[in-house]
């Protein structure tokens, strides 16, 4: 089963990929992109807990920043924070409610594309503070419309393929 | 009681070991300034990522450009709601139509500002766009195979687009005119003035110049002066000048160009090998150059 759940991680990962940069690369809300792979981060990371969102996360944020022009590695940390946190949070969460996903993608959106845009301009890169902030509030309005879509299917996909506990030794 | 303590450990320890790991890549990347492993391995997921992106470019494109009109253009959806399924049958067949049309307009400029330059040139199809919100490329459907280098010029039927920056097997990336990385030695038509034309992010580009006390005005237009070791033909049409506010030093002055190119729907580009023998970019006898 664990074989398969990396099949699935690398699916999600080509298709998140592939669909950023061709459909929602000029599908843009007012010129702004959704962060589709750290959506999916933080639906993993909701779902499965903080260890697969980590994993997940490092793993979305490596082939993000393979494609990019920016120091690779910077999305690859800032998705493992993420999907590690979110998972931890989300235990915390005695009864979520419908509204849950929606807002917890909106917020690790908005600190992820921070954060992003922080630990590059510590290497060097050059980002005006206000367009990042509206980069991060745009990306975290796109990531909230998208979660109704995107979550049930994520979601889905990550319980059916869920590890028996003794494949991982609990 | 154990289990989980152990577990919850075993859980921070692989949160330590990726965070070491993303640490350890910046460190590798930024030290190889491009040339890294990274860098190698970015070829290899793009050549990967592009058949994907064609197939979505040519499935999505329609969608895609009519969801970007929808989410721009607001109180579309009240319009929409009112006219209900008759519009929505007439918008699938315009839709088709009116991306034949698009595309055969954007074909005919290609090949209108080709031949005007004499420009030796090939064409690709644009099939994706860096997912970014902080860069501003695309990738085409040529790579190396097809006879794509390093720093070749790109331009679009109305005028300069950017450079190849990054080229693959059957995938290259485009570095556009509006990104904040890119710089472009330009020259102001009629006044001859020339300056640094540099991106910041956003649609428009700022311009600026070596003169602080030249004199132009809204409306001039700018075209690629050929300053910059040869990287970009001189002529290229650029933009025009959309506000041109007076020096605020000695040493320089900056203004605000509009590109001619609408880099929000980029369809297909033309990457400039060289130019015929017979002839250079040829300004009209005013010494402006048109888009």
């Amino acid at each position: 089963m664990i074989w398969k759940r990396t099949v699935l991680l690398f699916l999600l990962t080509i298709t998140g990929l592939a669909f950023e940069t061709s459909v929602f690369g000029r599908a843009t809300l007012v010129g702004a992109k959704p962060e589709l792979l750290l959506l999916m981060v933080v639906v993993l990371g909701m779902g499965e807990g903080p260890a697969f969102g980590a994993t997940a996360g490092f793993v979305m944020g490596l082939s993000t920043d393979l494609v990019l022009q920016l120091p690779a590695g910077v999305s690859a940390l800032t998705f493992t924070i993420i999907g590690y946190v979110v998972g931890r949070a989300r235990a915390q969460v005695q009864s979520p409610g419908a509204w849950l996903p929606m807002v917890m993608v909106s917020i690790a959106t908005f600190l992820g594309v921070l954060f992003y845009a922080a630990f590059n301009r510590v290497l060097g890169e050059r980002f005006g503070a206000l367009s990042v902030v509206r980069a991060a509030v745009l990306a975290a309005a796109y990531n909230c419309l998208l979660t109704p879509f995107v979550f049930p299917l994520v979601r889905a996909l990550g319980a059916r393929l869920r590890p028996r506990p003794s494949e991982v030794g609990l | 009681m154990i289990r989980m303590f152990d577990r919850s450990k075993r859980v921070r320890w692989l949160l330590v070991i990726l965070i070491v790991a993303s640490l350890a890549i910046v460190t590798i990347d930024y030290r190889s300034k491009g040339n890294g492993p990274f860098e190698r391995i970015g070829h290899v997921a793009l050549t990967i990522l592009s058949p994907i992106q064609h197939g979505l470019v040519t499935i999505f494109r329609p969608v895609g450009n009519f969801f970007a009109g929808f989410t721009e253009v607001p109180g579309l959806r009240a319009r929409v709601s009112t006219l209900q399924r008759q519009v929505a049958e007439l918008r699938a067949g315009e839709n088709t139509v009116a991306e034949i049309e698009r595309e055969n307009e954007s074909l005919r400029k290609l090949l209108g500002i080709r031949d005007r330059y004499n420009l030796n040139t090939l064409a690709a199809q644009v099939i994706g766009v860096s997912p970014s919100n902080f860069e501003r490329t695309v990738f085409i459907d040529r790579g190396s195979r097809a006879g794509v280098k390093k720093d070749m010029p790109v331009i679009a039927g109305d005028g300069l687009v950017g450079r190849v920056i990054r080229v693959g097997a059957s995938t290259s990336e485009i570095l556009l005119l509006i990104d904040r990385t890119s710089a472009v030695a330009s020259r102001v038509v009629p006044s001859g003035e020339t300056g640094l034309l540099e991106g910041d992010g956003s649609e428009n580009t700022k311009l600026e110049l070596f003169n602080p006390d030249a004199k132009l005005g809204v409306g001039d237009r700018v075209v690629t002066s050929g300053y910059d070791r040869g990287l970009y033909p001189p002529g290229i049409p650029i933009g025009t000048v959309v506000s041109a506010p007076p020096a605020q030093s000695n040493l320089s002055r900056v203004v605000t160009i509009q590109p001619y190119v609408d880099f929000s729907s980029l369809d297909y580009v033309l990457l400039i090998i060289g130019q015929t023998a017979t002839s250079s970019p040829s300004p009209s006898p005013s010494g402006t150059v048109a888009p």
